[in-house]
């Protein structure tokens, strides 16, 4: 199951303000707590986190937010999936992202399909591309559409994984399912 | 005793230092009486710095400080449109008489001097910037709007570090104004001033072995600024100056920071600033100052 939590109620939930705005580091721990909270409570393989009424994203609350979410025990073994991002927010989620040697899939706002952001290869980066716009893959099958030695397309997607960008199974790697 | 502390007639970053020497001792013994009578024009820095002052005075236990308004009608104007006086008027017993603040219209005051207590604050400080300073930040200073979003990001990172570290609470302002003497155009700058701890004892409980016998108000600002350490073993900390940095670097900005006797500042190419100032007078707590200058030589 997806879950999907919009960011946008959340902050209405934990702090009282009129304003859009997901800045300083005490209002990033209070919105974590409550996503960590929902995400206790339900059977899901991947969380969609809404950026899409979120205005302004500091450091702060990136850093509390994502990368805290990621490193934390609430994701562990599933996948988070940024949505509704601005391209406004990239920096400062690439930023935080490779601060930590995270890395996290984000769809961003304009509809594009989704992209990683943050710490990751170059040789990853193709190989998600080429999961991405394609089918599932094992090494040697991926090895062969990017005509790498299998070794390479081996290491591409254990890093992939590693970072739950794809989903592994039996031995072949699947992009993440969306809605 | 009375202890005189004059205002300098163009009072901002670069003069703030003839304030602070002024003071002498930290707390000084007597009664203070900050002169801003011969005051021709003040920074956002310097407002906020004052604040700062009567702020560590009271906080000090010494008697309430004195303090005497410009002289100049369109000074004291200036710094009632600020909204420098009404929060002056709960640190200085003041002297002289302060203009009302006028209704607000068109100004480059992109925001009032405003406390900066506690997160909420900070939440209500980017709101209103952002809601009130695009037109001259995406305007005027000819930035991208994500430029401008960055520009909150500063503002909002730079308030955090009186929140996180100060130990007390502080004073932020913004304002746009043509910096004639050394870049000749327009620039926006966020003033941003705590009478708190300042970054040396912040940072001394985790930093200072590793410095040994160099220990000190520059070392400390060098370990924040520079290397990006921060007081909190939380690995994701020390994140809000070094993305301040990237942001300026590519917007030609300048950050320069005050706090105790060193002031450090990364100085972009077209300003002649020093890097590191050391042995200036104390002054308590921090000084930030962040200028976004505007992208196209006709912005005057």
């Amino acid at each position: 199951m997806i879950l999907t939590i919009r960011l946008h109620r959340v902050l209405r939930e934990a702090v009282r303000t009129p304003y859009r705005n997901l800045v300083t580091r005490a209002t990033g721990a209070a919105v974590r707590d409550r996503i960590e909270a929902e995400l206790a409570g339900g059977d899901w393989h991947t969380a969609l986190l809404d950026f899409s009424e979120v205005e302004l994203l500091d450091f702060s609350c990136a850093d509390e937010i994502v990368a805290k979410l990621l490193l934390g025990p609430a994701s562990a073994g599933r996948a988070l999936v940024l949505s509704g991002v601005r391209e406004a927010q990239r920096e400062t989620l690439e930023h935080v992202l490779t601060h930590h040697r995270l890395a996290v899939l984000a769809r961003f706002d304009d509809g594009e399909k989704p992209e990683p952001l943050g710490c990751l290869t170059a040789d990853a980066r193709a190989a998600f591309r080429a999961l991405r716009d394609g089918e599932g893959a094992d090494a040697r099958e991926l090895a062969a559409r990017l005509d790498w030695p299998a070794a390479r397309a081996e290491a591409a997607l254990e890093e992939l994984a590693r970072q739950r960008l794809v989903r592994p199974a039996a031995g072949r790697f699947q992009p993440l399912a969306l809605p | 005793m009375t202890r005189v502390v004059e205002v300098p007639a163009h009072f901002d970053d670069r003069s703030f230092d003839q304030l602070a020497s002024g003071f002498g001792e930290w707390p000084p013994a007597e009664r203070v009486l900050v002169d801003a009578r011969g005051a021709q024009w003040a920074s956002p820095y310097g407002l906020v710095g004052l604040l700062s002052a009567g702020q560590a005075l009271v906080e000090a236990g010494s008697e309430r400080p004195l303090l005497t308004v410009p002289l100049q009608d369109d000074v004291k104007r200036y710094w009632a449109r600020a909204g420098f006086f009404r929060h002056a008027a709960d640190l200085f017993e003041i002297h002289g008489k302060v203009p009302r603040a006028p209704a607000s219209g068109p100004s480059d005051v992109l925001l009032d001097v405003t406390p900066v207590r506690g997160s909420e604050d900070i939440h209500e400080i980017v709101g209103l910037i952002q809601e009130n300073a695009s037109r001259i930040i995406s305007g005027e200073l000819g930035l991208d709007p994500k430029a401008a979003m960055g520009f909150s990001m500063a503002l909002s990172e730079s308030c955090q570090n009186i929140v996180e570290h100060a130990g007390t609470s502080g004073w932020v302002a913004v304002q746009a104004y043509t910096f004639r003497r050394r870049l000749g155009r327009r620039v926006v700058v966020i003033a941003v001033s705590d009478a708190g701890v300042g970054f040396r004892r912040s940072l001394e409980a985790t930093q200072a072995k590793r410095f040994g016998d160099r220990w000190s108000d520059a070392t400390a600002l060098e370990a924040a600024l520079i290397q990006n350490v921060s007081r909190f073993r939380d690995p994701g900390r020390g994140q809000g100056l070094a993305g301040i940095k990237r942001y300026l670097s590519r917007w030609d900005g300048k950050i320069s920071i005050r706090s105790g006797t060193a002031r450090l500042a990364i100085v972009p190419s077209w300003d002649d600033d020093l890097p590191l100032t050391d042995h200036l007078p104390f002054f308590p707590g921090a000084q930030v100052q962040v200028i976004i200058p505007a992208q196209h030589a006709d912005a005057r």
